[in-house]
This record gives structure tokens, C-alpha cells and sequence, in this order.
């Protein structure tokens, strides 16, 4: 495989997996419950029994942030699976039909992607409250549009080559033309957005935690427990340090794949997917 | 001239497309604002009289038709909470953010243009490599945790700027003090995009023809690369600041409710909490219109910037 000889896919692949393992393995290596409270042993320093020391209500913060890494890895993936279905859909219409389909869906696609997408989550979760499902559907559907442009800039490109000519010239209908020729030829650089999409849906929902607005108090996510420590961010640092650092690993992770898989694909897909960063 | 006008009817369509998705899309997600907004125990009557205040009971296109007319005279709905208009209290909140989203914009492009122009020039070199790796992390961090990190570092330990709020009393230079870390955090976290977008954008430049030519025909590097490689880098590098601009507002909100100062993401804030969803929607129509504002201007740069854009 070419793209593991990058250095940075690499990286990203390894710790990814390592995540994974983490977020399958919580109830195994977590050495409490995330939510076992003990009152008599509220924001203690780090010790042999608590190794990140615990929260306000005695909650071991290092089970909260294995426990949080599921979360975290359930949003990338379901906000992922989401905005790359809608997107590619509404992106291979737009692009292959063209016509006055493609010129309504460009222009609320354009419309879409001046709403800043954090906001956009936000507003949603503001009038149908919050649970991880709201945030979930709130964040896909802030990069949905993403999706959908590059999409249909990908679809452009390979509409007007010649076998997808032939094929149509030998009498392929269109559903199996696109399902054939123009997604799979789309996969990779549309993947390559989606990788960044999971990466800022980590971000956004742990901003929405954050504000008290994402996945409820006291459900175990890296943003509940930035949030839990705020207040006793003199007193106990590491309660907020330690989980942010674990979302920027993801993070970071995800952005590696992210530039691996551009770096490795054709060079000219280096602009188009820089410009919906 | 014509390209002014055709922008301008480009801008009003794309404003009307803002209205009327901000309006869709809070009705789209199934349940009752109205249910929400008075909790589970509401009674029936305080449900009908709350849909009936909102409009909620008449046919959806209805509900649209009144809320676009509203919209084009500046009637957004007033707040649930404070009952004035929402427009009044948008403005009211609008100065304190506008100077921490300009502010931290500056930082960003001071040093995320710079840093990106020099890593496309010393591509592979230890330096490019030490930049980027920062600058990933710099994406990677939730812009909130830096911004408690820098608390934590610059006000409770060096004691250098103050951690809370934006000086109501107080001359320039108190004003001025309450922002260095607010600005900074949040041009730091938006400079790491900026960086990696225009060392790409360069990079790609870099990589042309013409550029080609300069190098064999002479032209020193230094020139090449800060004279005719950034000249055409230019407009990919306006385009770059357009889209970070939508991204630092939605983190200006995150840098608001961190230092607890006031501006229009803690309006937001305050009234998701009240569930004050008018206001919610009003705000995010207004930010929305600010980015399409920002970058319909950034769109007659480019003219400027690119003469060959200006004919088209």
C-alpha cells in the first residue's frame, strides 16, 4: 500500500487504532466506573488508585476519559457516515444531472457554507435541545454541504472522460453509470474530506459539551470533563489539561489520515479539498 | 460596475437564501419548540398560547411568508426572555464581538500568511517540518482548552493579563489588556489554518510554469517565491482568510464564554439557556450575513488583487 509509506498516515493509522482499541476495551481497562461517585474523596491529586487524580464528585477522571473516548469516536463516525451519504448523493445529482438541478442545489449549497458550521450545530441543538443524537444530526448536517461540493467538483471531472462516454454511448442507464463509474472514481478525495469533517466533529462536539450543550452532564465525554475541571483549573489542572489532550491525539490523528490520504492521491486534489478545510 | 451590481444581486439572493434556511432548518428536526421551551410539565393552555405567540399554530408556509416580510423590515422576532426586539439586543452585543473577531483576525493573518509563505519556500527543511507539526497541533486543540491552557499559564501563574471579562470602565489601554489573551488564543488557533492553507496554495504556485521559467532564466529564489510566486498566490490566499473567517466566529463564541466576556456568542449562549430560540435563530442569521458580508468584499478584492479577474 502506497499510503503507508507516508509518514503521517502512518502515524495517524497507528494511533487511531490504538484509540479504537481503547474505545472498544473501556469496560475492561477503565479501572472504575465513569460514574461511581465518592463524596469523601472529591478533587483528590493523583495517587496510585486515582492516576489522573478525581473530579468534584470523586469520579476517577481517567476512567471518564477511556469511557469518553467511545463517545468521541461515535460522533466521528456516525457524523461521517452521515454528512458522506447525504453529501455524495446530493453533490453526484447536482454534478451529473446538471441543468437547473444542479444550479438550485449549488446555490443552498454556497448558502449552507456561509453559516459557520459550529453555529449551525449550535442553533440546531438550541431548538430541539440536547442529547447525542441532536448533536450528532446537528454537526452532519453543518458538513453535509462540504461533502456535496466536493463531491459534485469530483463528478465535473469525470463526467466528460471517455469510458464513462462509452458507457453511456453502449446504452448504461444512468443509476448504474453512477453507481459503477462516478462514485467509485469519487471515493478517495471525498473520503479525504470526510477524514477533516470527523476531525472538526470531534472538536465541534466537544465545544458543544463544553457549553453544557452537547451530550449530557454526567455522560462521560472529553468536553464534559474540560467543563467539569474549568472551575478548579488552579487548584486541579489536570482534570481539564489531561482531557484536552486527549481530543487534540484524536484530532490530531484524524488530520494526519486526513493529509496523508491528499498527499498520496493526485496532487490536484491538493486545492479543492485544502479549500473546504 | 456591472460586476459591482451583478455581486450585489448575488449578495441579496444569497442573504434570502440565509433567511429562509435559517427558518427551515430549526423546523426540520421533529419536536415542539414550544414543548421545549416550557419543559414537560407545561400545561396545555401555556403550550397553545406560547405556538400562538411564536405563530406556531398556522400552516408552516404561513409561518414563513410572515417571517420573511418581518425579516426584510428588521423585525427578527423579539426575545422571549427580555421581550425586546432581537435585532436591538444583537446590536446592543455586536461592537464587543466585532473588535475580538477582527482582532484575533489580525493575529491569524500576521502570522499564519508569513509562517505559510516561508514553509512553501523551505519545503522539507527541519524548519518547515517544526511549523507544520505545530500548526497541526494547532488545529487539533479545541480552541477552548488553549484558551483555558493560556489562563491557567499567562494569568494564574505569570500574572501578566487578566483572565476574566472585557473592562466595562477603564481607558484604551485596560480595554486593550483584556484582550491580548482572548486575540491571541484565537488568532493563534485560527493562524495554524491559515498557515497550512497558504503554504498549499504557494506550494501549488510554486509549481507552475512561469514560475519555471523565472528559475531558469535567474531570478533570485528569494525573489521568486516573495514577489512572483505570492503575487499569484494572492487570490487563493483572500479566499483562504473568507473561509477562515466563518470558522474564527463560531470559535470567538468559544472564546467568549472562556474569559467570560460579552459579545453576541454569549447572547447566543444565554439565551440557549433561557431557550430563547428567536434570539438563538436572529443571532445566527446575523453572523451568518456577516461572513456572506465579508466575503462578497473579499470577492471585489480579488479584482483588485488579480486584474484578470476584473474583466471576466
Amino acid at each position: 500500500m502506497r499510503y503507508f509509506r507516508h509518514p503521517g498516515f502512518l502515524i495517524g493509522v497507528i494511533l487511531l487504532t490504538l484509540l479504537l482499541i481503547v474505545a472498544v476495551a473501556a469496560p475492561w481497562i477503565a479501572p472504575m466506573s465513569p460514574l461511581e461517585t465518592d463524596l469523601a474523596n472529591t478533587l483528590a491529586p493523583p495517587s496510585a488508585a486515582h492516576l489522573l487524580g478525581t473530579d468534584q464528585f470523586g469520579r476517577d477522571v481517567l476512567s471518564r476519559l477511556i469511557w469518553g473516548t467511545r463517545i468521541s469516536l461515535q460522533v466521528a463516525v456516525a457524523v461521517m457516515a452521515l454528512s458522506l451519504s447525504l453529501g455524495m448523493v446530493i453533490g453526484a445529482v447536482a454534478g451529473f444531472f446538471g441543468g437547473w438541478v444542479e444550479r438550485v442545489t449549488v446555490s443552498i449549497i454556497d448558502i449552507l457554507l456561509a453559516f459557520p458550521g459550529f453555529l449551525l450545530a449550535l442553533a440546531l441543538v438550541a431548538a430541539r435541545g440536547s442529547s447525542l443524537e441532536t448533536v450528532i444530526i446537528a454537526v452532519a448536517l453543518a458538513f453535509t454541504p462540504r461533502v456535496a461540493a466536493v463531491m459534485r467538483a469530483v463528478v465535473l471531472t469525470i463526467k466528460p472522460r471517455t469510458y464513462v462516454e462509452a458507457s453511456r454511448a453502449i446504452g448504461m442507464g444512468t443509476m448504474r453509470l453512477l453507481f459503477l463509474h462516478v462514485v467509485p472514481n469519487s471515493l478517495p478525495p471525498v473520503i479525504v474530506v470526510a477524514t477533516v469533517s470527523a476531525a472538526t466533529a470531534i472538536l465541534a462536539e466537544a465545544g458543544l459539551s463544553f457549553l453544557g450543550l452537547g451530550v449530557q452532564p454526567p455522560a462521560p465525554t472529553w468536553g464534559n470533563v474540560i467543563a467539569d475541571g474549568q472551575s478548579f483549573l488552579a487548584s486541579n489542572p489536570l482534570i481539564s489539561l489531561s482531557a484536552g489532550i486527549c481530543i487534540a491525539v484524536m484530532v490530531v490523528a484524524l488530520n494526519l489520515l486526513g493529509d496523508g490520504l491528499r498527499d498520496t492521491l493526485d496532487p490536484q486534489m491538493r486545492r479543492s479539498s485544502g479549500r473546504v478545510l | 460596475m456591472d460586476r459591482l451590481l451583478r455581486q450585489l444581486s448575488q449578495l441579496a439572493i444569497t442573504v434570502f437564501g440565509i433567511v429562509t434556511v435559517t427558518f427551515f432548518l430549526v423546523r426540520m428536526i421533529p419536536g415542539d419548540p414550544a414543548q421545549y421551551m416550557l419543559g414537560d410539565y407545561a400545561t396545555e393552555e401555556a403550550l397553545a398560547t406560547l405556538r400562538a405567540q411564536l405563530g406556531l399554530d398556522q400552516p408552516v408556509y404561513v409561518q414563513y411568508g410572515l417571517y420573511v416580510l418581518r425579516a426584510v423590515t428588521g423585525d427578527f422576532g423579539s426575545s422571549v426572555v427580555t421581550g425586546r426586539p432581537a435585532l436591538e439586543e444583537i446590536l446592543f452585543s455586536l461592537p464587543d464581538s466585532a473588535i475580538l473577531a477582527f482582532a484575533g483576525l489580525v493575529v491569524a493573518v500576521v502570522i499564519g500568511i508569513p509562517l505559510g509563505i516561508l514553509t512553501a519556500e523551505r519545503q522539507g527543511s527541519w524548519s518547515d517540518m517544526l511549523i507544520m507539526i505545530v500548526a497541526l497541533f494547532g488545529i487539533s486543540f479545541p480552541v477552548f482548552w488553549l484558551g483555558l491552557a493560556s489562563v491557567l499559564l499567562f494569568s494564574q501563574e505569570l500574572k501578566w493579563f487578566p483572565a476574566l471579562g472585557a473592562s466595562s470602565g477603564g481607558g484604551l489601554l485596560t480595554h486593550l489588556h483584556h484582550l491580548v489573551l482572548p486575540a491571541g488564543v484565537l488568532g493563534i488557533s485560527v493562524a495554524a489554518y491559515i498557515t497550512r492553507l497558504t503554504r498549499s496554495a504557494m506550494l501549488e504556485v510554486l509549481g507552475q510554469d512561469c514560475i519555471r521559467v523565472a528559475r531558469a532564466m535567474g531570478v533570485p529564489e528569494r525573489r521568486v517565491v516573495w514577489r512572483l510566486a505570492l503575487k499569484n498566490a494572492l487570490v487563493p490566499i483572500l479566499a483562504i482568510v473568507g473561509v477562515t473567517f466563518a470558522w474564527s466566529l463560531g470559535s470567538a463564541i468559544l472564546i467568549e464564554v472562556v474569559f467570560s466576556r460579552p459579545g453576541i456568542g454569549s447572547m447566543i449562549l444565554k439565551a440557549v439557556s433561557a431557550r430563547d430560540y428567536q434570539l438563538v435563530q436572529a443571532g445566527v442569521l446575523v453572523l451568518a450575513v456577516a461572513v456572506v458580508l465579508v466575503n462578497s468584499l473579499l470577492d471585489l478584492a480579488y479584482g483588485l488583487v488579480d486584474p484578470r479577474l476584473s474583466t471576466r
